[in-house]
């Protein structure tokens, strides 16, 4: 109770800060939309193509979408949601995360084969042992209620 | 709610926020995107063997904004599906998702955000589907924050939605291309009990010689224990780069989220095991075209007492446009035989074909599994997939057909096919 007490303080304070400090601009402000690869007349397939790795507002190195960006993305998007909607709409982050979806991602886009999304081929096999090896891993996308639907039929 | 009221209650508040909110006449775009999805395979019924299946399945996000520009902005996505065939297959012969409709407002000045309505909010501890509003914004030179409240998504099919509440909220500390440090917190109540409190500490430093750190731990708050720690370190040498990390889960404060967890992670909540991740990922280009991709991955069992191992290597030639080719060799080293297995997979994309060609793009997959010890007597499974598609209407119509085979231990001879059609139409308002 005591400690529900202090966050609940906190996240008040926050709350007020929020409010009051809106205006208090911290110079990192992003444009909110990317310019498209047609905008700028060519592809844009790697950040440090056209900005440095440690720029001013945002080290842009650490968002490079190279061969491992599909399962090494967690950490910088979780911070950094922002650079992500410049160029993603949430569409496209909920073809693989979202709460409910009865198409896994690579079926959904079945020909896509260049964006490597997991679960391709046999994954209701191979599944059984992944899943023994690393849960962990499955628990992020199917963990909570409505999301282990996909799992109810067999687990229970 | 049925579903049927649900997306009729969707469509009106589309609608009004289209129509009914003051937008600026400046530019305003709406943007429609639908992918409508006809699968056709065969599988056992309750009443029929081999019975057809034909799902389709539809796909709508609806987008208002001034792209690019603060202010007012509307989101909205969601999927159905309909059985033409109705043939027991599926539990319910309709189902669908609202996975988000969002009113958003941005700020001109330090990066202010407002969100209301149904969202997804991926921050510090939270990887949560919110009914409710979001606020972020700078808090001058070295902070920001954001905070959030509402109804969890997750829970609503667990004693109803009386009494569920969602709360959180992260603060940063940050110097703008050096270091970010946030604190997350997150509280979910059901039926007005306790269902999961959780805090968390988040970090990302820029450090000498081009090394990044990103780290990640999670307080459980109701065992009173870390379920997880995740941290991992990105450099080059050369042109090889790589990407260590180190993870480490307490099964019991990692899967133990009370009534926001499920089975079967409520039963591994249970067991009391703590399993410890090492490994890295290496990238090495090759010249304009190929990459050359190296995994390992080590996993330690602190209760089993054992440990697996993973190993994958991989060549990938990249051509114009999205143009791919890749080959792929996975082994993993179980910690029994049973949880043996190697892959071999060969893919290919291709869309530089002669404007003389039929078709606009081709791809094909192929994936070849090996199990050490046989699942239902079978020890090997082969996926094939063969796609097609060509664009209409100067690119705002895609077709795709695509079909695969599969041989494995669920389904002997498994075909299956789907024809998709992707519209996007944007307007001015």
């Amino acid at each position: 109770m005591r400690t529900n007490h202090w966050i609940g303080m906190g996240m008040s304070l926050l709350l007020l800060s929020l409010a009051a400090c809106a205006a208090l601009d911290s110079g990192l402000q992003l444009p909110l939309r990317h310019e498209s690869a047609a905008d700028l007349g060519q592809s844009t397939e790697q950040c440090t193509d056209c900005h440095d790795a440690r720029g001013e507002k945002l080290a842009f190195g650490s968002f490079n979408h190279n061969e491992v960006w599909g399962t090494a993305h967690r950490q910088p998007a979780y911070q950094q949601e922002r650079v992500c909607a410049m160029c993603h709409q949430t569409s496209f982050c909920s073809d693989c995360h979202a709460t409910r979806v009865e198409l896994k991602p690579s079926l959904k886009n079945q020909g896509e084969t260049y964006r490597q999304m997991p679960h391709r081929g046999d994954y209701l096999s191979r599944h059984r042992i992944d899943g023994r090896v690393d849960p962990t891993s499955c628990f992020r996308c199917h963990g909570n209620p409505k999301a282990a639907r996909t799992c109810v039929p067999c687990h229970g | 709610m049925t579903m049927t009221k649900r997306f009729g209650l969707l469509f009106c508040l589309g609608l009004f926020v289209v129509v009914g909110l003051p937008w600026p006449v400046s530019a305003v775009e709406l943007t429609v995107h639908s992918d409508t999805l006809l699968r056709f395979f065969e599988r056992d019924t309750a009443t029929e063997k081999d019975a057809t299946v034909l799902p389709v399945y539809e796909y709508l996000q609806l987008d208002v904004e001034n792209p690019g520009e603060p202010g007012l902005a509307f989101h909205l996505s969601g999927w159905g599906r309909g059985d033409l065939a109705d043939n027991d297959y599926y539990t319910d012969s309709t189902a669908g998702e609202l996975l988000y409709a969002y009113l958003e407002y941005s700020g001109k000045l330090a990066r202010f955000n407002a969100r209301a309505g149904r969202q997804y909010v991926f921050e510090g501890v939270a990887n949560e589907s919110v009914d409710g509003l979001r606020l972020s914004s700078d808090l001058g030179r070295y902070f920001s924050g954001s905070l959030y409240l509402g109804q969890p998504v997750a829970l609503d099919s667990e004693q109803g939605r009386s009494g569920d509440s969602i709360y959180g909220g992260r603060l940063a500390n940050h110097l703008a291309g050096k270091y970010e440090l946030g604190l997350s917190y997150k509280k979910i109540n059901n039926d007005s009990d306790d269902a999961e409190e959780m805090a968390g500490v988040d970090i990302s430093a820029y450090l000498p010689y081009n090394i990044n750190l990103y780290g990640f731990s999670a307080y459980n708050i109701e065992s009173e224990a870390f379920g997880e720690h995740s941290y991992e370190l990105s450099f080059s040498v050369g042109s090889l780069s790589l990407r260590p990390y180190f993870q480490k889960f307490q099964y019991e404060d990692y899967f133990g989220t009370g009534a926001n967890s499920a089975n079967p992670f409520r039963f591994l909540a249970d067991t009391g095991e703590e399993l410890t991740v090492v490994g890295t990922d290496l990238t090495l280009p090759v010249g304009e075209a190929w990459t050359l991709v190296g995994k390992a991955k080590h996993y330690d069992y602190q209760v089993l007492d054992d440990s697996s191992q993973y190993y994958s290597a991989q060549a990938i030639w990249s051509g114009e446009g999205n143009s791919q080719f890749g080959g792929e060799f996975g082994y993993m080293n179980g910690d029994a035989a049973q949880n043996d297995y190697y892959l071999v997979r060969l893919d290919s994309y291709w869309d530089q074909l002669p404007d003389a060609c039929p078709i606009a793009f081709v791809s094909g997959d192929i994936v070849y599994v090996g199990y050490d010890k046989a699942i239902y007597g079978e020890d090997r499974s082969l996926f094939v997939s063969l796609s097609v598609g060509k664009k209409f209407m100067e690119d705002a119509l895609t077709l795709k057909l695509s079909g695969d085979y599969g041989s494995d231990p669920y389904f002997d001879d498994d075909l299956r096919g789907m024809l998709t059609a992707s519209y996007r139409f944007a307007q001015a308002l």
